[in-house]
């Protein structure tokens, strides 16, 4: 009897949980290293515009507001994202990064202009470095660590 | 007396679009045409106009399966260009996540290939058991599909003591499984009997038609990346290249069962091995003005990119030669002399990925056969033409 060799996994499967959870209301923990949304922290940025340029989708945009104030607005197109977290690895601020991803993930709406997120800042003054005269500031070259 | 049916573009062996012409004579085939181009997306022309960075992520995106394949691919030719050498634990984070998708691609074809043959508790069975390397990948990377693992100079998630031991459990899960697997190949005699001797393709043919991957060597070719040309951490890590003798579609899925065997084999070591030290180093923005042509043995066979550079923060040319697109002559000759029920099993052999392999497209006109490029104002021009003089009646309501 061929049918013997399937006994054994058919018994298991009898008697076992179903394999899947009752989303809405019951949630599994996304790992550690999860890349859910990416948000500004805006005292920290330094406007280096790196994250701009490395950000393959092109979700990020940086102008500068007022120039003399050395104002820059920042806006996340989440709808454009495709949430690789290069922005966090591109972000050159040590130790803390300015840029950082969080664990979010059910992030659907109705309109796609809702996701947009918007920071408005004065530009942080990088460590160890002189402040440069002419804005907008030189780019920083990629940074290529670890993000955690 | 001759016919040609078509097989395809919707759905041919598996959800993606292709376009199959045998030429057939009663139930046998005589000659089969394969018609490329319903999945052309462009992705050379893009890479031209994106840094080495943002490649990395549109690389990712040729294939959903193989991800990590074409990532590796390009980030060892561009680290090449630049002349950097990434460190050691990155390679072998690198390699590790290469095998792992390695099980995963060869338990989804375990899968189809059951269900092609008509065995579908074999596929439910591989399926469900996917879940676990899945499950594994999503904890190193964070990602199921696209793991993003991949940056020019190393890897970006590291492992820690925890994750390795898991990996591990879930190794010893997937070996047991595997095994039982085999198991049932062994014992099922209508399994077998429905794979052997179907697509004959013999190891002279193979060798001529340039076939790659599990293909080649379920026809006894040892061609294997990982062997011949090591890269990553392969010249340090002992395994064996599989190989079957049958040359038919049997002869595959016991390749690719070995080969899954082997994976679990690498894994371990890799797991076990694993250096201490850092994970990436730190990448220049440009890179000199050369050409590379890097290879990479995927699940599915060998997998080229050739890269120029220029000397500024983008590549000049990328092009990226697929396993599948490799496979397609050996393909015809396996469905030459076959029958018409066994298309799907054995074009599904080959673990075709479309998608991989549309990279350019030429327009033949159906009249004359005249073979040409347009450019894109002159398409928009025909397709405008052909939207004002529409063949079919527009606004028809249903006459009841």
């Amino acid at each position: 009897m061929r049918l013997a060799v399937f006994l054994p996994e058919l018994l298991r499967s009898l008697f076992k949980k179903p394999n899947t959870v009752d989303y809405p209301f019951k949630k599994l923990d996304v790992p550690k290293d999860f890349r859910g949304t990416p948000f500004l922290h805006p005292e920290i940025c330094i406007a280096c515009r790196a994250c701009e340029r490395d950000c393959p989708a092109e979700a990020i945009e940086i102008t500068s507001v007022v120039e003399a104030e050395k104002k820059f607005k920042m806006i996340i197109h989440n709808d454009r994202c495709i949430h690789c977290a290069q922005c966090v690895d591109s972000c050159p601020t040590n130790p803390v990064k300015a840029m950082e991803i969080d664990h979010l993930f059910e992030t659907a709406d109705f309109d796609r202009h809702n996701l947009k997120m918007e920071w408005e800042f004065v530009r942080a003054l990088p460590k160890k470095e002189p402040k440069p005269a002419a804005a907008p500031p030189k780019p920083e070259p990629p940074k290529t660590e670890p993000a955690q | 007396m001759k016919f040609t049916i078509p097989i395809g573009p919707q759905h041919p062996a598996l959800k993606e679009p292709i376009s199959l012409r045998m030429t057939v004579e009663g139930e046998v085939i005589r000659d089969a045409d394969i018609r490329l181009g319903y999945n052309h997306r462009g992705l050379e022309k893009l890479a031209e106009e994106r840094t080495w960075i943002q490649n990395i992520y549109l690389m990712e995106r040729i294939c959903g399966i193989c991800s990590h394949s074409h990532t590796t691919c390009y980030v060892q030719g561009v680290e090449k260009l630049m002349e950097i050498e990434p460190p050691k634990r990155g390679l072998y984070i690198r390699t590790l996540v290469a095998e792992l998708e390695r099980i995963h691609s060869h338990l989804l074809w375990l899968g189809v290939a059951g269900h092609e043959a008509g065995f579908d508790s074999f596929f439910m069975y591989t399926w469900r058991d996917r879940e676990v390397v899945m499950d594994i990948l999503e904890m190193i990377s964070g990602n199921r599909v696209h793991y993003a693992m991949n940056t020019i100079g190393g890897v970006r998630r590291d492992l820690d003591d925890l994750q390795v031991k898991k990996i591990l459990d879930g190794l010893e899960v997937l070996k047991k499984r595997t095994e039982y697997y085999f198991k049932i190949g062994a014992n099922e005699p209508t399994f077998v009997a429905r794979l052997a001797g179907v697509g004959y393709l013999s190891k002279e043919r193979a060798m001529d038609l340039c076939a790659v991957g599990p293909t080649a060597r379920a026809s006894g070719v040892t061609r294997d990346v990982r062997k011949d040309d090591p890269y990553a951490a392969y010249d340090e890590t002992p395994f064996d290249v599989c190989t079957a003798d049958t040359c038919d579609v049997l002869g595959r899925t016991v390749v690719r069962i070995k080969e899954l065997f082997e994976s679990y084999k690498i894994s371990e070591f890799l797991l076990k091995s694993l250096p201490a030290g850092g994970i990436a180093v730190k990448a220049p923005k440009r890179a000199k003005p050369n050409e590379v042509l890097s290879r990479y043995e995927a699940p599915r066979g060998e997998n080229t990119h050739y890269i120029k550079s220029n000397g500024t923060d983008k590549p000049e040319r990328l092009k990226v030669r697929a396993p599948t697109l490799a496979n397609y002559p050996a393909t015809v000759e396996m469905l030459r002399n076959g029958f018409i029920a066994d298309i799907p099993l054995i074009f599904a052999a080959i673990d075709p990925c479309i998608c991989c392999a549309e990279r350019a497209v030429e327009l033949v006109n159906a009249r004359t056969g005249e073979e040409k490029a347009l450019r894109f104002s002159e398409l928009r021009k025909l397709a405008d033409e052909r939207f004002k003089n529409p063949s079919l009646k527009r606004n028809a309501v249903w006459p009841f």
